[in-house]
């Protein structure tokens, strides 16, 4: 019973740590459409500024802001610039995906000509242990579910309760509606890269936070569990996102604490591919809906 | 001279490896726009079992490597069991991965399927012996043929490219095919072809499973001629750089996947090592794959359908001249498709029976694909999926 | 219509045949050039100048063994080149990335081997790709010193390739001889998922069962995850007594640091290849320089000691500090790189005993100039070993590794050292572990 409480720790941990990441890509994915996989290029420049946020001295939790910005900043660039670009010339979706691919490579290799090659270490103090009932999680941990709550219910809040979020509601589920209702769709499409943007950096930052070091790949490592937590959670929607990334996290934990660690993240994505076959409709809707790019 | 003999033959066993690799995904993607990100998953498949087969069962006395499907099989049965390993694969996996589903979407889980069996592979050392990998394959026929290595290497070469020569009738017959024809109509129009009774869904496990069992074989060919295979050998990223030629050469064109073989693995990867060093080792590295992120990038933008684009089929041509040769080779596709007789390629006399004339190649056609794109390009949001 | 499909059938052909006849060509014009990543150097000596290559993983995820195998050659071609070259004539060296991939190192192999004129020696490769490349440089009969610690060649007969560092399983057996005097019985074993991190655990395995000590837990850790947590808790509900480890740095921060926040953190003993700057700059950071101190031990191949071999090396790794990546003193006892520069050392002595340049001719000579006997000089620097051969002299080479002895397989298992760490990631010996008690051991 203690191993499951632990463990139960351990996922909501985990699934904090997943949680931002897929958060920011299911309202990119569902307001552009752009299944964008250099979204782990660009956790990993946001990690990189906070790597070079802690080593000149600045808190951590600032650097987690500083790299949520610098995510925020690649992100409209590359929304406004490059897939705008392709946008405009037709490129179809299964073809944006591939795009978004080689730019994911331009950006990781680029980032690691820049670094060298090397890896970085990052120090940073764990704090104190906290003992909850029966499992034990410490003060940065604590933090980190912390911060995924906290940008949850601003999320939600945003999109429930001011003009902005129902704009971008009404955009998510047809945008030429939305537009021709009046809806300034062009800003709703920047609000949304800077968002998801941000989120994207500080999901980057977490993921340091928490393994303590970042070379040019760690985004891209870290961008399977994103995007299964995103598909899982159905496109668009945080709440789906943060209760998947639940699950993932959880699962991942159960399965690693019964002695099969091995397969600890093939259980995770089991769970997306069940889902695939069993109950596929979140996703064959999108399939039967006319989508189409929104940059 | 010798040594770069050597070398050459080498050379050309990659470059006929690849470009097995390349048709098999431009069965998958050229002809039925199934983004298949996880690819090199079934080359590897068919390189572990091949290795395996010929090992020896693995009684565990050898403490250095573990391994399943440990056998004693002649040659060729571990190229066929290699197959046989990228098909069952395929199979598997296709299940999911090619319902229909959004295309991005089919990308990015074959993406994370890649990663995982890669994970799987290397973190558990029962099956292939975890991330240090299975070595001492022997050549096959090596002690049988009696050739010094050298000669040895060349004959090689000449079979991989017999083998080439072969896979290049089949996946062009294929093509050709009125199951070809239904594969090209449920990707560019999958609701009209599904009106028509066609059921895209199987049509695409079907192209799946093949183009699984050539990656497959491609693998089994590899690994018989470099004698070891571990996780190192297929990183997601080598999947990126077969689709690299794929979208260079020409997609849907398997004479392009000739060119985009010979520009992508040969000139762009290969001839750097002949550079002189610059900047950090690992420099040239990583500028390599920024070139082929750009030229994903550049393509997609520039010339989406590659440099030389999928050429329009063509009807029959009812002519005397038909030789024995393809003949032969219609026999050989037939009998690789299992006598399925929507995937044998037409016969000249089946198309002069239907009546249909030859058409001139650059005159588009409705039913071309070239001329579905243009209409779905005018109209993004009429097309069914994107 | 048969003149358009005849045109089309050429098309088809040319096409084919315009690919194979530039593969061909551009095989061919890169073969005339001056072979190698890096261009020979004109030669200084009386002679011309000799090519030693160095094939390894310079990209990719063992991407450390390049740093390592050019800290060890280009400090030992220094000296070689100082002392007067090998009989008058300069040494230069040629570097091949093999990228850590057993089926990409195949055709950088043949093509070293193509284009490299004047090739006399090789170094490398590591443990991913010497299944496939010790093969090949073996057939071309070159002598190769590789550094890759599979078993596979612990019995296997490759006439030109020679091995300085012990196979992975000693190492893992001296672990367990060096648990054994600490008067450990439970012991934790936790392994990284990747290539060469495996490489011990069978000699852990294997030396504990004769140690009689209790496999209390044993963990495979899947690189780059998030977190460790659920192995942490597993390795913490056995209690064991010590931890045998050996991972990349990134992977061991993060477990380590997850062990000791849960409160699980017992000693640590790492390997060789825990024993480099980049593991211990992540652990200590993951779990603070303290407990670091405290709490880390690694049993390492070789046995560091202050002779003039080191001092020479030291020297070499001094003059090419731009070589290798910095800071240069990280390598001073780093056993891959202190291997290296023997090997390089050892081709180059017995050369000089020979009075060839030759593989085929000097190969022979490997063990003549290493192999402990009576009589015997014992140098310990290339300079030394030069002067003693002129005297007509037989020699004991002893380098920066200790004690050189290959059995019938050509592998040397050498002695190893359990050691700590100074504040410079220097090893401080605490104990030293016998070839003899291993191979009793084994």
């Amino acid at each position: 019973m203690n191993v499951l409480v632990q463990t139960l720790g351990f996922g909501i941990v985990s699934a904090s740590i997943i949680a931002v990441g897929a958060m920011g890509f299911t309202i990119q994915f569902g307001l552009t459409n752009v299944l964008n996989l250099s979204y782990g290029a660009t956790m990993t420049v946001a990690a990189f500024v906070a790597y070079l946020t802690e080593q000149a001295g600045i808190n951590i939790w600032l650097g987690m802001v500083l790299g949520g910005v610098a995510g925020a900043v690649l992100t409209i660039f590359l929304g406004k610039t490059v897939f705008k670009l392709y946008a405009r010339r037709g490129t179809r979706l299964f073809e944006m995906v591939m795009v978004t691919l080689g730019l994911g490579l331009v950006i990781e290799y680029s980032v690691d000509i820049v670094a060298r090659d090397k890896i970085y270490s990052v120090s940073f103090p764990q704090g104190a242990s906290f003992h909850l009932g029966a499992a034990t999680l410490t003060a940065s941990q604590l933090a980190l579910v912390g911060v995924g709550i906290v940008i949850f219910l601003a999320l939600e809040a945003l999109l429930r309760l001011t003009r902005l979020g129902k704009a971008l509601r009404a955009m998510a589920v047809d945008p030429g509606l939305a537009r021709s209702c009046g809806i300034p769709t062009n800003r709703i499409v920047n609000a949304t890269w800077l968002i998801s943007g941000f989120l994207c950096g500080v999901a980057g930052v977490i993921y340091v936070i928490n393994s303590l070091s970042v070379d040019y790949s760690t985004g891209l490592l870290f961008l399977p569990v994103v995007l299964a937590a995103a598909i899982l959670g159905g496109v668009g929607s945080p709440r789906g996102a943060l209760l998947a990334s639940l699950l993932l996290g959880v699962v991942t934990e159960l399965v690693a604490a019964a002695g099969f660690s091995s397969y600890s993240s093939v259980a995770a994505f089991g769970v997306l591919v069940v889902v695939l076959l069993s109950k596929p409709s979140g996703v064959l809707n999108a399939a039967a809906r006319k989508v189409e790019l929104t940059v | 001279m010798g040594h770069f003999s050597f070398y050459l033959s080498t050379i050309v066993v990659y470059f006929g490896i690849d470009l097995m690799a390349a048709w098999a995904l431009n069965l998958q993607y050229g002809y039925a726009g199934v983004i298949n990100f996880a690819f090199i998953v079934f080359q590897a498949a068919g390189a572990y079992v091949a290795g395996t087969v010929v090992l020896g069962p693995d009684t565990g006395t050898n403490s250095y490597q573990h391994y399943i499907l440990g056998a004693n099989l002649p040659f060729p049965v571990p190229l066929l069991a290699a197959a046989l390993a990228g098909a069952v694969l395929s199979a598997v996996i296709g299940l999911f991965a090619v319902r229909r589903i959004r295309r991005d979407y089919q990308a990015a889980v074959m993406l994370i399927v890649s990663l995982i069996l890669l994970q799987v592979v290397t973190s558990d050392i029962h099956l292939f012996n975890g991330a240090n990998g299975i070595t001492g394959i022997p050549h096959p026929l090596y002690t049988a043929l009696g050739f010094s290595l050298s000669s040895y290497q060349w004959v090689y070469a000449l079979w991989v490219l017999a083998l080439c020569a072969v896979l290049y009738v089949i996946v062009e017959r294929l093509g050709r095919s009125s199951w070809g024809r239904s594969l090209r109509a449920i990707r560019d129009q999958e609701d009209a072809a599904a009106s028509l009774g066609l059921n895209g869904t199987l049509l695409r496990l079907e192209v799946f499973v093949i183009g699984g069992a050539i990656a497959g074989l491609s693998g089994g060919l590899l690994v018989e001629f470099i004698g070891a295979w571990s996780p190192g050998a297929w990183g997601y990223a080598e999947t990126f750089v077969i689709f690299t030629a794929l979208l260079v050469g020409g997609v849907g064109n398997n004479r392009g996947m000739l060119l985009g073989t010979l520009i992508v693995p040969i000139l762009v990867l290969e001839l750097p090592t002949f550079l002189p060093t610059i900047g950090y080792p690992g420099l040239i590295g990583a500028i390599q794959w920024i070139i082929i992120g750009l030229a994903w990038m550049l393509f997609l933008l520039l010339r989406p359908r590659g440099i030389l684009p999928e050429r329009r089929f063509r009807a029959p041509r009812p002519l005397a001249d038909d030789t024995v040769r393809s003949a032969a080779a219609r026999w050989v596709a037939r009998v690789l498709t299992l006598g399925r007789p929507d995937m044998a390629p037409r016969g000249p006399r089946l198309g002069a029976a239907a009546g249909r004339a030859p058409v001139p190649d650059d005159v588009p056609v409705a039913g071309d694909p070239a001329v579905a794109t243009a209409r779905v390009r005018q109209a993004p949001s009429g097309a069914d999926e994107g | 219509m048969s003149s358009h499909r005849y045109l089309r059938r050429r098309t088809g052909g040319t096409i084919l045949a315009a690919s194979l006849a530039t593969v061909f060509a551009l095989t061919g014009a890169a073969g005339a050039a001056p072979g190698g990543s890096s261009r020979p150097a004109l030669a200084k000596g009386s002679g011309s100048a000799i090519n030693e290559a160095i094939i390894i993983a310079y990209t990719g995820p063992v991407s450390f063994e390049g740093g390592a195998a050019d800290s060890g050659v280009y400090p030992a071609v220094h000296v070689i080149d100082a002392a007067g070259g090998v009989m008058g004539h300069k040494m230069n060296i040629i570097t091949e990335d093999d990228r850590g991939d057993p089926a990409d190192a195949v055709p950088i192999a043949d093509k070293l081997i193509a284009t490299s004129s004047n090739l006399v020696g090789v170094d490398g490769p590591g443990t991913a790709s010497s299944p496939t490349v010790v093969p090949i440089i073996n057939a071309a009969h070159i002598t190769d010193m590789t550094i890759g610690g599979n078993a596979r060649f612990d019995h296997a007969h490759y006439k030109y390739m020679w091995r300085l560092v012990p196979p992975d399983p000693a190492n893992g057996e001296a672990m367990a001889l060096y648990a054994k005097s600490k008067h450990y019985t439970k012991v934790a074993a936790v392994f990284g998922a990747t290539t060469g991190s495996q490489g011990d655990l069978p000699g852990v395995l294997n030396g504990l069962k004769k140690i009689n000590a209790t496999l209390v837990a044993q963990v495979t850790l899947t690189p780059d995850q998030a977190s460790y947590r659920a192995e942490a808790e597993k390795i913490i509900a056995a209690h064991p007594q010590v931890i045998m480890t050996e991972s990349d740095g990134t992977t061991a921060a993060t477990f380590f640091s997850e062990l000791e926040q849960l409160g699980g953190l017992v000693p640590i003993i790492g390997t060789t290849a825990t024993d480099i700057s980049t593991w211990l700059d992540a652990v200590r950071k993951g779990i603070g320089a303290t407990t670091f101190k405290k709490d880390y031990t690694a049993v390492i191949d070789g046995t560091p000691q202050t002779t003039a071999a080191t001092a020479s090396y030291t020297d070499g790794l001094k003059a090419v500090e731009s070589k290798v990546p910095s800071p240069w003193t990280q390598w001073v006892t780093n056993p891959y790189s202190g291997a290296q520069f023997d090997g390089i050392i050892t081709q180059a002595l017995a050369m000089t005993d020979a009075h060839s340049t030759t593989p085929k001719v000097y190969n022979t000579k490997i063990e003549a100039v290493t192999e402990p006997g009576k009589g015997k000089a014992v140098v310990h620097t290339y300079a030394q070993g030069v002067k003693a051969l002129k005297q007509g002299k037989k020699i004991q080479y002893v380098g920066v590794t200790g004690l050189i002895r290959f059995d019938k397989y050509h592998n040397s298992f050498g002695n190893e050292a359990a050691v700590t760490v100074d504040t410079s990631d220097n090893p401080v010996v605490v104990q030293t572990i016998t070839e003899q008690q291993i191979q009793k051991l084994g």
